[in-house]
């Protein structure tokens, strides 16, 4: 707020601690512990208590607490106005005379810019988005349930590796998410123990993903904001309909709602893996379906090839999916794919969104829209 | 709430009955029960009697169980009882009844851990009631409650369970009410009850074993119960001592109760509950507004993750209800935009009525359509979901991190409720609410950086957040004379303690040389503050212990007036029709006559609250306060008078004896024109609270609460002549003992008036 904001004029007395009553030895209450052998700044309690490493600073003067009077989160801070701005450029200048890499100082860039799209977007779109903190059994934290603990982090590394190599020999080698991607699962595999601070960068990472992508064509970045799914959704959802042309959008778009399905069935997946094959099935089906509907738009030929292919990945990346969402910083799984929306402006659009749903359900309208006669 | 809780547990039960239950050889044919039974006790051969005191086994018990006769009361047991005994039986406490029973032979002291659902409140109670066998020795067996209404629905349950009536072999005792009997052999009641029975029993006499149940709580009276069962159990090798608690800190138990320092740590026992695990989730970055991310946190999950309840824990009433609100606005919009499921959204809070918390136990609602999204139910509450209720059908915790605590600060004697971050134990608590039914999510609204720096250890137990003059005067009725080296588990910090010291020996409970005053053992017999109860002993001196008695009762229980938000004009309309203009606890009693006068004219009271903006809740539990004091007060012989009421004295006779307990609240206005008052020896700033009526405060006032908010404020205020003062705490308002200032010379001036006006009536 600086100089412009609101005056919090309080007056306060001239002890407001009441150090003249602590400080009085004549006060009664003073006087009768030290009749009973206390002496200032020690503990109250029994003498040489076996508990007696248990007391906490609590025990020696009053909890003092300070007084919360706003709504901030746990661990946010008030900006009181005194943050200096252009200290970033300040310090990439100073980084460049210090003759640090040029690499080091792109990364820095990009980790600056990632967090400056991130708080954009929260305060645009405001989800909130969540990191695992791992599970607690009884009392204790644990990183994985003891039901096929430690099966599904090693799987999960394996089959990313798997994927990271799969995808680069299948989609556009012109695609950077993609060869980001690869990196990234190169790291993954690297160091698993430095989950967090990976945590981090990968968090920034996938953001930047999307980052570059939008810039990659303004078309795709309206579309990918409009249905604001996460990367992990997104690269599994849009790699396959990267190649089809812009006449695809629409329909993906009305797609949407279903991708929230499947993202709440990865969840589920997640939790019990029992039921995991079953629903494999069940999205492959899905998938399927899907496929058919593109069926009737591209010429047949190609296409039973390039959907099998596309299947296989598609399982692969599934199955993946608790793995990756264990070891970068997704958001939960839990609501990432549908925007909270607060906004009014955004309701007609989500009524439009609806309209779409409504006539997808009906195969009578599916038919007209695809002009199949039946 | 708990109630609910007991028929919740029993429905279940009836739910898994069966009939085909295989009889037992000792039940071999119920037609000829009765002929065992009929009349002839004497010849009824009870199970209990092959068993040896101390030395019984599992199996001995769970064929006494089984028996057909009751082995307490000596009547068949009915059909239902055999029910709950199975299920019982299901209970994970169950499986460890032998090793149970092994431990607690062979030690005085033991430590028992029990998560939440493992059965242990109802079940160890009973089988120590097994091994006891106290119909033999005639004592009793005790389990304390932090809670009241714990200890009413937890005995209740327990005499099904036993197949007995409730108030006769078992029973409860709280404080306003004893439903005990001479055959009570096992006895639930409140810790604060036990404790104030042992000020006329110090050796717990009546036990031959003692339960402190929910112990993790660390209410003030169990840590004062802990300490002092201590020092018992030195001088009553007799006496067993079970310490339960339901996570965590069992360790610290177990070595406060090691009772000489070279003795081994107390055993301990610990039994698995049934929690499923529970997932946690951070959010990457702190959260700018705790409301609005929980609130959208809420709407989030109700999206996307599969069918579950919520909890969503926030810190007081006013936010959960506007939580509730936003909430409940947004799920409408969302069902009218998609295919969203419905949600519930019910409120939790303590001072809500009971008919509305009992809401929060109904089912999710049914999906919209069959077949479409299933219903959720969303229960917005504060931290009494924590611990003390179980809510089953929580699958989704949201944790803002956030809860309302008790802080006392000794300094400036302001006991205060603020918002102040949870501990990492509370947070665990509260995130294992959601691994009830099945595995759940718990999401905090900070970051994982935040739960390990920002958050305690462990919560502050309540002796460390009170202000402590009536433990004080307790542990001094109870004879404790070295009050420094009493053996707390966590000591209060020695400021504390020593206001409490300074407290009492201003209202006389303690002399100079800290010895208990006959006022003071008088003053412990109230189960009041000991200004309050000062107040009232006192009162007959100033010719109103009547009113003083209802003030006492009133000031007792929650605020009774109610200010809806969308009808404050009209409650302040109402209220200030019972106003007087000299003060706001004149106006409480003139809204507390007006009751009685609409009770005793025979209209329909519940309505007339309504009208009058009164909350017939808390005007009727004052009515029940009254009640109990008056009978306190017939037994220590306390004159019940009034003043006439046509005698132009009789609400300054109730003001003056206001300041009978309440001398040390008083404010002093700073200059005649300005709002700011200063407290007398604190000097802290403070503002009479908006809510008064009274329309022109005078320089000098009493004041009951200091609240704590944004500004400091006094709440509750009365005017009062500072001669008053001078002339009933002379020793407080001793103006030598004053620091230089306003008030220091406001007195001085004070003292010569009155010096003078008494020379020139002696003159005369």
């Amino acid at each position: 707020m600086g100089l412009a904001g609101a005056k919090n004029k309080r007056r306060l007395g001239n002890d407001p601690n009441n150090n003249r009553w602590m400080r009085n030895t004549e006060s009664f209450g003073q006087k009768m512990l030290r009749s009973q052998g206390w002496e200032p700044g020690q503990y109250l309690g029994a003498k040489d208590a076996a508990h007696a490493d248990n007391y906490g600073a609590a025990s020696v003067s009053h909890i003092q607490v300070t007084l919360k009077d706003d709504n901030l989160g746990l661990g946010a801070k008030r900006n009181n106005g005194d943050e200096c701005t252009g200290l970033f450029d300040f310090q990439h200048l100073l980084g460049r005379l210090n003759g640090k890499s040029e690499e080091a100082l792109e990364t820095e860039l990009k980790k600056r810019e990632d967090l400056k799209l991130n708080s954009y977007l929260e305060r645009r779109l405001g989800t909130i988005r969540f990191v695992r903190g791992g599970w607690l059994v009884g009392d204790v934290l644990k990183e994985e349930p003891q039901e096929g603990a430690d099966k599904g982090e090693a799987n999960g590394a394996q089959e990313s590796s798997e994927e990271s190599t799969e995808e680069s020999a299948e989609t556009e080698p012109s695609e950077p998410p993609s060869k980001k991607r690869k990196a990234e699962q190169g790291t993954d595999k690297d160091d698993e123990k430095a989950r967090k601070k990976e945590k981090k960068s990968k968090k920034r990472k996938t953001e930047s993903d999307a980052e570059t992508d939008s810039a990659d064509s303004k078309e795709r970045k309206k579309d990918k904001k409009s249905k604001k799914r996460k990367v992990d959704s997104t690269d599994s959802d849009t790699e396959p309909t990267k190649s089809k042309k812009s006449s695809k959008r629409e329909k993906q778009k009305s797609e949407s709602p279903e991708d929230v399905d499947t993202a709440a069935e990865d969840v589920k997946e997640k939790k019990d893996k029992k039921d995991k094959k079953e629903r494999k099935k069940e999205k492959k089906e899905k998938k399927e379906k899907k496929d058919k509907k593109k069926k009737d738009k591209t010429d047949s030929g190609a296409e039973t090839g390039e959907s099998s292919s596309k299947e296989k990945k598609r399982r692969k990346e599934n199955s993946a999916t608790p793995a990756v969402e264990s070891g970068v910083s997704t958001p939960t799984g839990s609501g990432y794919s549908t925007p909270v929306t607060t906004n009014t402006r955004y309701l007609a659009r989500s009524r439009f969104i609806a309209q779409k749903k409504m006539a997808f359900a009906d195969s009578a309208a599916l038919n007209q829209i695809f002009m199949i006669k039946s | 709430m708990a109630d609910q809780k007991g028929t919740k547990r029993s429905s279940v039960e009836s739910d898994a009955q069966d009939s085909k239950r295989i009889k037992t050889d000792d039940r071999s044919n119920p037609y000829l029960a009765h002929l065992n039974m009929d009349g002839a006790n004497d010849d009824f051969k009870s199970p209990l009697d092959e068993m040896e005191r101390h030395n019984t086994t599992a199996l001995q018990a769970a064929k006494a169980e089984d028996s057909d006769t009751n082995p307490w009361t000596g009547k068949p047991h009915s059909e239902n009882y055999f029910k709950i005994l199975k299920t019982r039986r299901d209970l994970p406490v169950s499986k460890q009844r032998a090793e149970f029973l092994e431990l607690y032979h062979k030690t005085q002291i033991l430590v028992f851990v029990g998560e939440t659902g493992s059965g242990k409140t109802t079940q160890i109670p009973q089988y120590v009631l097994y091994d006891e066998l106290p119909h033999q020795t005639g004592k009793l067996i005790a389990c304390t409650q932090p809670r009241r209404v714990a200890a009413m629905s937890v005995a209740q349950r327990v005499a099904n369970e036993l197949d007995v009536e409730l108030g006769q072999e078992v029973g409860y005792s709280i404080r306003f009410e004893n439903r005990t009997g001479p055959k009570t052999l096992l006895k639930y009641m409140t810790d604060g009850q036990l404790l104030r029975e042992a000020m006329h029993d110090p050796n717990m006499n009546r036990y031959s074993c003692i339960i402190l149940d929910e112990a993790h709580e660390r209410t003030l009276a169990t840590d004062i119960l802990m300490a002092l069962l201590k020092e018992i159990a030195h001088r009553r090798s007799d006496l067993k001592i079970i310490v339960m608690s339901a996570t965590l800190d069992a360790q610290k138990f177990q070595s406060y109760f090691s009772l000489r320092k070279e003795d081994p740590p107390a055993p301990l026992l610990a039994v698995p509950g049934r929690t499923h695990p529970v997932e946690i989730f951070y959010t990457p970055e702190p959260e700018r507004d705790y409301v609005e991310a929980a609130v959208r946190t809420v709407l989030q999950i109700h999206a996307v993750e599969p069918e579950g309840d919520i909890l969503l824990f926030l810190t007081g009433e006013e936010e959960i209800e506007d939580a509730c609100r936003r909430i409940s606005l947004e799920v409408d919009d969302m069902v009218r935009e998609s295919d969203a499921g419905p949600l519930a959204i019910y409120p939790l809070y303590g001072t809500l009525p009971p008919h509305q918390q009992q809401k929060i136990f109904d089912k999710a609602p049914e999906p919209f359509r069959k077949g479409g999204r299933p219903g959720r139910k969303c229960i917005v509450a504060t931290n009494i979901a924590e611990t003390s209720l179980t809510i089953d059908g929580i699958v989704y915790v949201v944790d803002p991190g956030f809860s309302k605590q008790k802080i006392y600060n000794p300094r400036s004697r302001v006991e205060s409720l603020l918002v102040s971050p949870i501990s990492k134990a509370s947070a665990q608590q509260r995130a294992g609410r959601a691994g009830r039914t099945r595995p759940g999510k718990c999401f905090r609204l900070y970051t994982e950086k935040a739960f390990k720096k920002e958050l305690i250890e462990q919560t502050y137990p309540e002796i460390l957040r009170s202000n402590l003059s009536n433990t004080i005067l307790e542990l001094k009725k109870l004879g404790v004379e070295d009050l420094v080296h009493f053996d707390f588990m966590d000591p209060p910090a020695p400021e504390t303690m020593m206001r409490a010291l300074e407290e009492l020996n201003y209202l006389a409970c303690l002399d100079d040389d800290g010895g208990l005053t006959k006022l003071g053992s008088l003053a412990s017999e109230f189960p009041l503050d000991p200004a309050l109860a000062v107040m009232l002993i006192s009162s007959p001196e100033f010719y109103c212990s009547n009113e003083i008695l209802s003030i006492t009762s009133l000031l007792s229980v929650p605020q009774i007036w109610i200010r809806p938000n969308n009808n404050r004009k009209r409650a302040d309309e109402m209220k200030a029709q019972f106003a007087h203009p000299d003060g706001d606890h004149l106006t409480l009693l003139n809204a507390y006559h007006a009751y009685k006068g609409a009770e005793q004219n025979g209209e329909d009271v519940k309505k007339w609250c309504h009208e009058h903006f009164l909350s017939f809740r808390h005007l009727s539990s004052a009515d029940n306060v009254r009640a109990q004091l008056k009978r306190i007060m017939e037994t220590h012989e306390i004159e019940l008078v009034s003043t006439p009421f046509n005698n132009k004295d009789y609400y300054t006779n109730i003001r003056r004896a206001l300041l009978a307990g309440f001398f040390m609240q008083v404010a002093m206005k700073e200059s005649s024109n300005s709002k700011i008052y200063k407290t007398v020896k604190d000097d802290q700033m403070v503002m009479i609270h908006p809510s008064t009526v009274v329309s022109s405060p005078y320089d000098w006032v009493v004041y009951n609460e200091f609240v704590l908010t944004t500004k400091q404020y006094i709440r509750t205020v009365t005017n009062v002549r500072p001669e008053w003062l001078l002339e009933i705490a002379p020793v407080y308002y001793d103006v030598d003992t004053f620091e230089k200032g306003e008030i220091k010379s406001a007195l001085t001036r004070l003292t010569e008036k009155v010096k003078r006006r008494q020379a020139m009536k002696g003159g005369y």
